[in-house]
């Protein structure tokens, strides 16, 4: 069989699995006819916090006579269903007590015409029910959990993945052991905190891990890196934003790591090549990772969690933030070209014994796997973007896609499942176990009545707090276990805040969290990598030096990214 | 075998260590290797599962580094080869040193000693540094600066 006619037949099967994968996933989420059958006598109600968030896991208990005699459990709207049994009609009290980890309990007594409806068989709806937090021993232990695992990341003395686990097994065994000593430490079951695994997350992540994965032996970077060389003519201010719009829109689809990981050993030899401090190339490309990263839903873990909180799309983010980060991106050229312009004036052309070897390392190694990769990338591209139409969900078009591959290149599964970042999945599961933790026994909602209070109605406000921030707090702590606390925070603000039901606030939040990397060395893995290199190559980057250069081009981009969502949300 | 083994980096600081070493080859007439060793110890702030293509490309930047200063010892009348390697940079400038039964070793001074912080690294701490190299390689250690210089 030719080559030819056998891709013919894998670009058939892989058109036909996606269809099928979309065809499923539509059956799977169509609406189902609602129930018709009657209730019978019965009560149902809503219950919520105090900021009108429903709450979900509550037990009630309906009393007759002050004997339990009917039982439900809230669902995730807060609503719930109590069928009345035919002994309880004739009590002559009727109590419904509610009950929920973490809240002050409530009871309501149902009033004599209550009664009278309940026994013509109709159904009673209560009004809705608030519950008010309770500050326990569980919200202390879970929130300073919490905060030694950002210090223990901050600080590296535990590796992410480790400091996660190690606050997933506190607030677990504290949940199983406190309560043998006092009912107040506990904080959630097992089962409970499993819930608040966004698998959407996890599965989109992983299957972009095994994409890049291929795409990074392509020898892809390196190419583009040294065409931006040529494209310049030996030009360097014109080669510095050639090499910042390549890693920034590598970056947009492939993680600012990997971009970094493969753009900083090339880059350098082309800065030795014509005789200029890497550092000069090196720092706005980072910097530009970080900033375009913003543009799409797949550009940044942060972006990740917060399209699958929010239910934000990929065309969503294409369409609100790459204006924003457009702007944000001229103003870090402009400001790069300033900032370096004597290193760029002292350089040279390079010599044509230094170009001849800097072509030698910046080839294609994989031309068949990289023409693969970029065909299923061009199709993930386009069910990202028109597969919400389908309910498709970002999560399963990265698994396809990725899965679509693997058939097509059929590469040594051991190494392809080596390259997974499995240290990054275990991460994000502790980490969205830990965040589940503060949830539950209210810190979230403590942080969230602060802000609140702090701005109170004003979207503009809101806005400028939450974008500054985030850009601050992400200059200090993780990123990311700071964005996944924050996104129950901002859509408690989102129901709020009048005007906010845009969803602008969960663009301030990543436009912040993002470029707020940009800030300190350890505000973003992009930056730490890029370091590391440079340093091995003799140009060690100091955390005063990144500083320098990057607090002002944080103020700059996310300036300009903020001024973009006020124009765009607030104006047109 | 035998020859002189100059570790470098790249940049600036490692510019006194390449000219000592061409200097050093030049006199003695030995054979002059510099060495690149790629270290991926920073890859602990991400994922490891890239090591075999960051260690590729890093040997690439090595390659392009040692380039660099071959071309410089060309200029000055001297044939050096360059050599990369991968491991933790003690361990692997010993074994390659041993590997070509080296007569010298050519360090860089190390940040403390020539930023005079004296209390961070004593005279005599720098010896004891230079003898623990010449006794695992076997051979000398010469330092490319002052106030390392002053030691031997």
């Amino acid at each position: 069989m030719s080559s030819k006619a056998e891709h013919t037949r894998t670009l058939i099967a892989l058109a036909l699995m996606l269809a099928a994968a979309a065809m499923i996933w539509s059956a799977l989420t169509a609406a189902s006819p609602a129930a018709s059958a009657p209730l019978g006598p019965s009560i149902v109600g809503l219950v919520e916090d105090s900021h009108g968030v429903p709450i979900a896991g509550g037990e009630v208990v309906l009393y007759a006579d002050g004997i339990p005699t009917a039982e439900a459990t809230t669902q995730a709207d807060g609503r719930f269903l109590l069928r009345v049994p035919d002994a309880a009609l004739h009590a002559t009290t009727l109590t419904v007590a509610i009950g929920r980890p973490h809240f002050e309990g409530a009871e309501i007594a149902l009033t004599a015409a209550q009664q009278a409806r309940l026994t013509q068989g109709e159904t009673v709806a209560l009004e809705p029910v608030p519950l008010t937090r309770r500050i326990d021993a569980a919200f202390w232990v879970a929130a300073l959990t919490f905060a030694a695992v950002l210090i223990a990341i901050a600080t590296e003395r535990l590796h992410n993945t480790l400091a996660a686990l190690a606050g997933m097994s506190i607030v677990l065994l504290v949940s199983y052991l406190g309560p043998l000593l006092h009912e107040s430490l506990f904080i959630f079951h097992f089962d409970d905190a499993l819930a608040y695994i966004d698998w959407g997350v996890i599965f989109l992540v992983m299957g972009m891990m095994i994409v890049i994965a291929v795409v990074e032996q392509t020898g892809l970077f390196q190419w583009l890196a040294f065409q931006a060389y040529r494209l310049s003519g030996g030009r360097l201010w014109l080669l510095l934003p050639i090499l910042m719009l390549v890693t920034g829109v590598a970056s947009a689809f492939l993680d600012n790591v990997t971009t970094m990981l493969l753009m900083t050993p090339i880059t350098v030899e082309i800065a030795i090549a014509v005789g200029v401090n890497p550092l000069a190339f090196l720092m706005p490309e980072v910097m530009a990772s970080n900033v375009i990263g913003v543009s799409t839903l797949i550009g940044t873990p942060t972006n990740i969690l917060i399209g699958s909180y929010s239910g934000i799309t990929f065309s969503d983010f294409l369409a609100y933030q790459t204006p924003g980060v457009l702007l944000a991106f001229i103003g870090l050229i402009v400001y790069s070209e300033l900032t370096y312009r004597k290193e760029l004036a002292a350089g040279h052309r390079a010599s044509p014994a230094l170009l001849k070897q800097l072509g030698k390392h910046a080839q294609i190694t994989q031309p068949a796997h990289l023409k693969k990769a970029g065909i299923i990338g061009g199709g993930m591209l386009l069910l990202f973007i028109f597969g919400e139409h389908i309910h498709l969900v970002p999560a399963i078009t990265a698994l396809v896609g990725a899965t679509a591959l693997l058939l097509w290149i059929r590469p040594d599964m051991e190494a392809m499942m080596e390259a997974v970042d499995w240290t990054t999945l275990v991460f994000f599961m502790g980490l969205f176990v830990l965040v589940g933790a503060i949830q539950e026994v209210g810190v979230i909602s403590v942080i969230a009545d602060f802000i609140g209070k702090l701005v109170g109605e004003n979207l503009l406000l809101a806005m400028g707090v939450l974008t500054w921030m985030s850009a601050v707090l992400s200059m200090i702590v993780a990123n990311i276990p700071f964005t996944a606390a924050m996104l129950p925070v901002v859509g408690y603000l989102t129901l709020t805040v009048p005007g906010a039901e845009s969803k602008v606030l969960f663009y301030c939040l990543s436009v912040g969290a993002a470029m707020g990397g940009n800030g300190t060395l350890i505000g973003a893995s992009a930056n730490l990598v890029t370091a590391g290199i440079a340093e091995r190559a003799g140009y060690p980057i100091s955390y005063a030096y990144f500083f320098k250069k990057g607090f002002p081009a944080v103020l700059i981009t996310v300036g300009l990214s903020l001024l973009w969502l006020v124009i765009r949300f607030m104006v047109m | 075998m035998s020859g002189i083994v100059c570790a470098i980096r790249g940049g600036p600081e490692s510019r006194p260590t390449i000219q000592k070493a061409i200097e050093l080859a030049k006199e003695s007439g030995l054979p002059l290797y510099f060495l690149y060793i790629v270290n991926l110890d920073f890859l602990s702030y991400t994922s490891s599962s890239r090591i075999q293509v960051i260690a590729q490309e890093m040997r690439q930047m090595g390659e392009f580094i040692l380039l660099m200063a071959q071309e410089e010892a060309r200029e000055q009348g001297v044939e050096a080869r360059g050599v990369v390697r991968q491991g933790k940079l003690r361990e692997a400038l010993i074994e390659f040193a041993r590997e070509i039964e080296a007569d010298y070793l050519v360090l860089g001074c190390p940040k403390a000693v020539k930023r005079g912080k004296a209390n961070a690294f004593t005279p005599e701490m720098l010896a004891d540094f230079a003898r623990g190299f010449e006794e695992a390689s076997g051979a000398r250690v010469i330092f490319s600066e002052e106030p390392c210089g002053d030691v031997q």
